[in-house]
Order: C-alpha cells, then structure tokens, then sequence
C-alpha cells in the first residue's frame, strides 16, 4: 500500500492538475459561449475605406477620415437630411440686433467619452484648437472666418480667440467681425468638433497626439475610437457608453483599407464588407445597385472653370465659343450614364434659389460657337493655344474632359487639348498655362448667398485660383447685400440669384453636375443617409438587416 | 571577412549621403509644398489661406535655408531621428519600421518560391535543350513574363471574389506563415521565375559543353551527380547575383501587389509619401533601400565563395 505524506488539507499534485484542466476546460467553454453572445448580440458594420489614411484627428477638417467624423464625435448642432438644422452639444442660439454677435447655450446633459462634462470652455477651447495652424484644419475658415480674434490664432499669433467667451453657467458669446444672419448655420457641421479640451490641447496650444482614442475618453461622439493601426489600416470604434444621445444599435465598426476600387467593389458585392467611405466609378449603379449610391443633393456641384488670366481664356468670345459647343447632356451621359449625380446648369444647387426660372441655361449650339470663335482674337481653332486641364483625377473626371475635347475637336476643330489629375504634373512653363481646372463648389450650409461667396465672389478661392482672380464688382455688390440679409428674408435669396445671372454673362465655367451625398452603403445597411457636411446624419440609427 | 564587411559599410556611408542630398534637394526645390499640397488637393470648399499656410511651413521649419534644413536632418538622423512626416505628424520610423518588415518578408518569401521554382526547371529545360518538355517549359515562363504584376494581381483578386466563399478571399498582411501570403507571392513571383529560369538553362546549355563536364560523363558518373555537382554549381553563381537584384526590385517596388492585396509594405508607403512630397518619409525609405542594396551586394559577394572557392581565392589575392 503506497502511502501519500501530503498534509492533510494540502493540495495534491492530482488534484491540482484535474483543477486546471478543469479551469482551462471550463475558461475555454465561457469563451466559446461569450463569442457566441456577443456574434449574436452585436451587429457589425464593415466599412472599406480607399486609403491608408495615416492621420485620424477629428480636428482636420478634410481628408478621407473627415467622413467619418459624426460617428464618433459631436459637433455645435448638424443638419439633417432634409437640411433641417439640429442641436447637438450647443441647443440654444440667440443673435443680437444687427447680427454681430451671437449667444449659444451648451447642453446640459453633454458628456464626453470618459462621463465628465461637455462646458462652454470645451467647446471654445475645441475650436481654438482647430484654429491653431499646426492643427491644419481645411475648413476652419468657414466655421470661424467671420469670429473676432479668428485672424491672429489661424496665423500662429496667438492661442486664444478673443471674440469668444466661455461662461460659466454653459453659455457661449461669439462676437464677430461683422453682422452674419446665418452664422449659427456655419458651426451646425463637424469640421471643428468638440473635445476634451484638458486633454487634447497642450500647454502650448497645440494638439497632443492620439488625444482622440478612446482610453483617453476625450471624444463626444455615439462611438469611440477603439484601435488604430495606421500600418495595416485598420481602425474599430466601438459604442461610446456616455454618449449623451440616442444609444448605439451597432456593436462595432471595423474599417479597413482597401485601395483598389475594383477590389473594393466585389467586397462589397460579394457582401464581405456593406459600406464604403467614398467610391467614386462611373459603373457605380451597374455594379452595386442604384441603393448604394443613392442620397440626397447637397449644395456641391461639380464644373470645369476657366482661368480668364491665361491665353485664350483672356478672350470672352473663346470662353463662349468652347461652352456652346458642348452638348452637357452627352457630357453627363458620358461620365454618370446611371446616376447617382445629374445634370446642372448652374453654379448653386439644393439650397433655397436654386430653383431660378429666370436663370437661361448655355444651349448647345455649335455653329454660333464656330462663328464665336472665329470673330475672336485668335480668329480660329490654329491659333489657339494648347488648351490644358487639370483636376482630372478619376474615371469619370477623365470621361467627362475626354467628351469635352472630344466636342471642341468635332465643333470647332480644335485638337490641341491635354489633361492631367495636377497641376504639377504638367512640366516646366505648362504648369503655369493651365486654363481648365475641375473642381466642385459648394457650401456647409442650405443659403445661395454663401454659397456664391464661396464659388464667384472675387475673395473666393476659387475666383482667385481656378479662375484666376475673377472679379466683377456688380455680382460682388449683390452678393454682399444678398449676405447681409437675414436668411428668412426673400431678399436674400432674390439678390443671389441676380449675381449668378450676371455671372453666367461673363462665361467663365462649363456646367458639369450636381453631387449627390450617397449612402455608399449596401441595401441591407439602414441609417447611412448623409448630409450636407458628407456625414452620417444619424450614426446611432445604423443597423444591418 | 569582418575587415571587408566593415569596409563596405564605410563606402556606403559617402553614397547614402550624395544620394540623400539629390533626394532632398529634389523634394526642396521640386514643384510638391507638402503643406500645400495638404489643401490644395483637398475638394473645391477648402480655403486656401496664404498667410495661414506660411504660419504652418514656419512652425514645421520649412521656412529655412536648403542647408540649413538639410544639415539640421542630417544631424538628427545620425542621433536616430528620422523626424514626423509633414502630413500627417507620425514618426517616420514608426511608420518606416512598420512597413519594411512587411516588404523584407515578402520579397524573402518570393525570392524563395523564384529559387524553389526556377532553378530546377531551368536546369530540366536546359539539359533537355529543344525538346517538348524545354519548350513547355520556356513557353510558360514566357507567358509569365508578359503578364505584369498591375494585370495578374487584380485579375486573381476578382476571380477569387466570385467564385470563394464570402470572408475567405485573403486580403490584407497576416504574415509569412498566413495564407493571405499565397496570392501576393505568386504575382509577385511571376516575372522573377520566368527571368531566372531563362537565365538557369542559358546557363545549363552554356556549361554544359565544357570539357569537365564532358569527362565527367565519359568517366561514367551518374547523370544526377553530373547535374547537381558539375553544371548546378558554376550555374549558381550569375544567378545568385540576379537574385539579389530582383531582391531589391521587390522590396523597394512591390507597389501594385502591396495596393491590390492592401500589404502594408514599403511599395504603399513611397507612393502615399511621394504622391505628398512628404519628403521626410520619401528619405527614410530612400536610405533603407539603398541600405538594402549595400546589404543584398554585400550577401551576394559573401555567397560567392561558398558557391565557387575560386572566387574567395580572388579576394584573397585582392
């Protein structure tokens, strides 16, 4: 008989064994049975984005991660679908008599990630951050251009924007260089969110990097960033349990890089992945279905603009001539033949006035462009110069410049036509002879006023750049008065409609299409519906079906 | 040997640096501003702010001087600070060290497959010079040759999509031992197996009719031993030399594979720093390519003696 000399009450080397087999069997079986319940609980949306994107600050105001920004981040209000402006983390807004300055109230229930307090400093705090230059945010200037103070902190002269006044009972007192009847409308986007300014903004003003993953709790959004690996490019978000608003449906968000459209497009056909950050194919609605592009008009549009500065762009009747000999119908049928995007004739779309029956679209009409080009300076095709674009920088881009040349060469014998997606991309002199830039226009709130300002008005970058310092005082004046009306005022709308009517006179674009927002989503993914800013409207509402 | 490896390292020093002053250089006076390009390639809404890019350059020190600036990114390199990149604020070494393992590994794992896979069928095709089998042979490498990787990698990807079932096509880096690695190494392969297996039986034929191997057989060797000690080796040597070139083209310039099969590598991390002039990141990957092209050089030479002692007996007259 084998006797054991263990202690009594001491555990057996058997006994300890069968315990961890039991524990590693045991560990292993709630596993299983917890992966079970949360594949069955959780619904995960799988989302293919067309880049590697190496930065993710919500604070950049642009770029491809730009798009995905409602998901996890608030912003001062948003707008809908509809174009129905909505509170958010700042729900009340007052202006003075004559517009120059602006009281807002902070949500009381608005919390970050981590559970404290959104205040009225955070959000002054959050759009000082996104002032800062070393920020590089793309569109802060349409946010604050117009606050006091804006100027010296977007030009590293200071780190405080003096027109901005955080109380502390949660309201916010905005002061600005000037009346702005619409300004409340300028922060209702998500280019200059709101964070946690105590932990995104360092001692010196500036961003501290990685401030907006979730450990850090500094985001205010439905959903916080989990991981990042910017390597591999992936990233998860996972629902935020402060959100302050309505609770998440989805479980998780995975997005991954995939940059070959063509590989992306069987993912998502094939069903492996149900959304997509932005692809753009003219075979869009042939090969996923008109539901995964479809969505609303925003107030973008896309067009071909002249540079007036450079020969032969100089000569008005050229300008004309190479605008009447281009059949826009064949021109959208070209690039867009299913949709999502269609036709337009002019500058503004999907705001108030952009329905002008006043407004006489370019015909078509190619013996008056022959004629035009004959009576101009250059007195035909063989004198004009090399007629060079740039911005063409995709399959429908390049369509579409394509069946422009194409016209020009059929109409008016001009054959001397090249493209490229940069400007910098043409060698030496060419660089600096680029006449034709594809660009889109648009504005983050539903007003023909700002919109214009931002397209034709001469301090526009576009007036400046594309068109290469476009200028003319009348279209200005009314656009001026146009803005200084308040925005239920008709006036508003009426005097913008006249500037774009004296802007189409000058011929200086050739009208291309109007953006829809698409969904960018599968049919079986619900609450993909975007905005005006190219956001999620309701990221808490996605579901799969 | 340490003597002539450290030797090498030396001569490689005065090289990286020419190279990096022309890479510098090209990216200082070249037509990209990183800075501003970041809003001009953005969509049409974004403001394009003189004064507001010039306080981003001044604070990103691009305001300076080409040598101030060049010497100043000298010098943190030599203390191992390879700076952010410009665009998106990262550490270049993180992002550098990220990706170049991912290439390493590829291009190890496809120079692999190639070595696997061409030499012996080169040695087949060329030992039965002008036969069925040699021009099956050759034929399918030729075939191989014409199909570049921007074709044959995104043809596999959609035919794979239709026809495997949702959520296994392979996508994206699992690593060496991953069956995401299958499809990158055969396109990758392609083009490198069709070029050294040409090179294998143009050497086999050419090998084949010298006197050593011509006595070997009239002594009676087994014609396994003649191929594999008499013709193998001496064929060995140009092709190991071929190898590490198409080594280097791979690491540095699998960019089409990397994009279609989403590889984190080296090929997708020039094209998105170049397509910036995010030229902090565009010369760290230029100083480890041409590290790998010291490095590879410098392991063809080492493999030289091994292959063929009269080659060590060179360097030791040297």
């Amino acid at each position: 008989m084998k006797v054991r000399n263990t202690p009594q009450g001491a555990v057996t080397r058997r006994a300890a064994l069968q315990l961890g087999l039991g524990s590693i069997v045991a560990a292993t079986a709630f596993g299983a049975g917890a992966r079970i319940v949360i594949a069955q609980e959780g619904q995960v949306l799988k989302a293919i984005n067309p880049a590697f994107s190496q930065d993710w600050s919500p604070l950049r105001g642009g770029g491809v991660p730009f798009r995905w920004n409602s998901v996890w981040n608030a912003s001062a209000m948003y707008f809908n679908e509809k174009g129905e402006i909505q509170p958010y983390v700042l729900t009340e807004w007052t202006p003075s008599a004559d517009f120059a300055s602006w009281t807002f109230k902070v949500n009381p229930a608005a919390t970050f990630a981590d559970g404290s307090p959104i205040t009225a400093a955070d959000v002054k705090g959050s759009w000082e951050l996104s002032a800062m230059p070393a920020t590089k945010n793309q569109r802060v200037d349409q946010v604050l251009g117009n606050v006091a103070g804006y100027a010296a902190v977007k030009d590293g002269a200071g780190t405080d924007i003096s027109g901005i006044v955080a109380g502390e009972d949660g309201t916010l007192t905005v002061t600005l260089t000037g009346p702005d009847p619409i300004f409340f409308q300028r922060l209702a986007n998500h280019i200059a969110p709101v964070v946690k300014v105590s932990v995104a903004r360092g001692a010196d003003g500036n961003e501290v990097p990685d401030f907006f993953m979730a450990a850090n709790g500094a985001t205010s959004g439905p959903f916080m960033l989990d991981s990042a690996n910017l390597d591999t490019g992936e990233l998860v978000w996972l629902p935020n349990p402060n959100f302050f608003g309505t609770k998440p449906v989805l479980a998780r968000i995975e997005l991954t890089a995939v940059e070959d459209n063509v590989t992306a497009t069987q993912m998502l056909a094939s069903g492996e992945y149900q959304a997509h950050t932005e692809l753009v194919t003219s075979t869009i609605a042939q090969d996923l279905g008109a539901e995964f592009a479809a969505g609303p008009e925003i107030p973008t549009s896309q067009h071909f603009w002249f540079n007036a500065a450079r020969a032969p762009m100089d000569d008005p009747k050229v300008r004309e001539a190479l605008i009447l000999a281009v059949d826009r119908e064949g021109l959208i049928k070209a690039s867009f033949p299913d949709g999502p995007h269609k036709k337009t004739d002019m500058v503004i779309n999907a705001v108030p006035g952009a329905d002008d029956a006043a407004f006489v679209p370019f015909p078509h009409d190619p013996e008056r462009a022959k004629a035009l080009l004959a009576e101009s300076t250059y007195g035909g095709p063989d004198k004009l110069p090399k007629l060079l674009f740039v911005g063409i920088s995709s399959p429908a881009n390049e369509a579409a410049a394509q069946y422009i040349a194409e016209q020009w060469r059929q109409h008016l014998g001009i054959t001397a036509v090249d493209m490229k997606p940069q400007q910098d991309q043409y060698a030496g002199p060419d660089q600096n002879a680029v006449q034709i830039f594809r660009d889109d226009v648009g504005t983050r709130v539903p007003d023909a006023a700002s919109y214009l300002n931002g397209s034709i008005g001469s301090g526009s970058g576009n007036a400046q750049g594309k068109m290469g310092g476009y200028k003319n005082d009348k279209v200005d004046a009314l656009i001026a008065e146009a803005l200084s009306k308040p925005s239920d005022d008709a006036a508003r709308v009426a005097l913008a409609q006249e500037a774009q009517r004296l802007f189409r006179d000058d011929y200086m674009f050739i009208p291309w299409y109007k953006q829809t927002m698409s969904r960018w989503a599968n049919a079986n993914v619900a609450g993909m519906e975007k905005n005006l800013d190219w956001q999620i409207v309701a990221p808490w509402a996605i579901s799969i079906a | 040997m340490l003597a002539y490896v450290l030797r090498r390292l030396l001569l490689w020093i005065p090289s990286v640096i020419l190279v990096m002053l022309g890479v510098y250089a090209l990216a200082f006076y070249g037509a990209g501003d990183p800075i501003k390009l970041i809003f001009l390639r953005a969509p049409g809404d974004v403001a394009y702010d003189p004064s507001k890019i010039e306080a981003i350059r001044d604070q990103a020190g691009l305001n300076r001087p080409f040598l101030v600036q060049f010497g100043s990114y000298m010098l943190n390199l030599v203390q191992g600070n390879f700076g952010n990149s410009l665009t998106s604020g990262r550490s270049v070494w993180g992002m550098v060290s990220a990706a170049a393992p991912v290439s390493l590994m590829l291009g190890l794992c496809a120079i692999v497959v190639t070595a696997v896979v061409a030499i012996p069928l080169g040695m087949i095709a060329g030992m039965n010079q002008n036969s069925r089998l040699d021009y099956t042979i050759l034929g399918t490498a030729v075939t191989l040759w014409a199909i570049p990787a921007y074709v044959a990698g995104p043809l596999l990807m959609v035919i794979l999509l239709v026809f495997l079932p949702k959520g296994s096509v392979p996508y994206g880096w699992g690593g060496v031992f991953s069956v995401k690695i299958i499809l990158p190494l055969i396109v990758l392969s392609f083009q490198p197996i069709a070029l050294i297996l040409r090179q294998t039986r143009a050497a086999v034929i050419e090998v084949m009719n010298e006197d050593y191997v011509r006595t070997a057989r009239a002594k009676g060797v087994p014609e396994h031993v003649v191929a594999l000690r008499h013709i193998l080796r001496p064929v060995l040597t140009p092709v190991v030399t071929q190898l590490g070139l198409i080594m280097i083209t791979i690491v540095n310039g699998a960019i089409f594979v990397e994009l279609v099969f989403g590889l984190p590598g080296l090929g997708r991390l020039t094209v998105s720093a170049l397509t910036n002039s995010d030229f902090p990141v565009i010369l760290a990957i230029t100083l480890i390519g041409s590290f790998l092209v010291m490095a590879s050089n410098l392991l063809v030479d080492l493999l030289y003696p091994l292959l063929d002692p009269r080659a060590a007996d060179q360097k030791e007259a040297r």
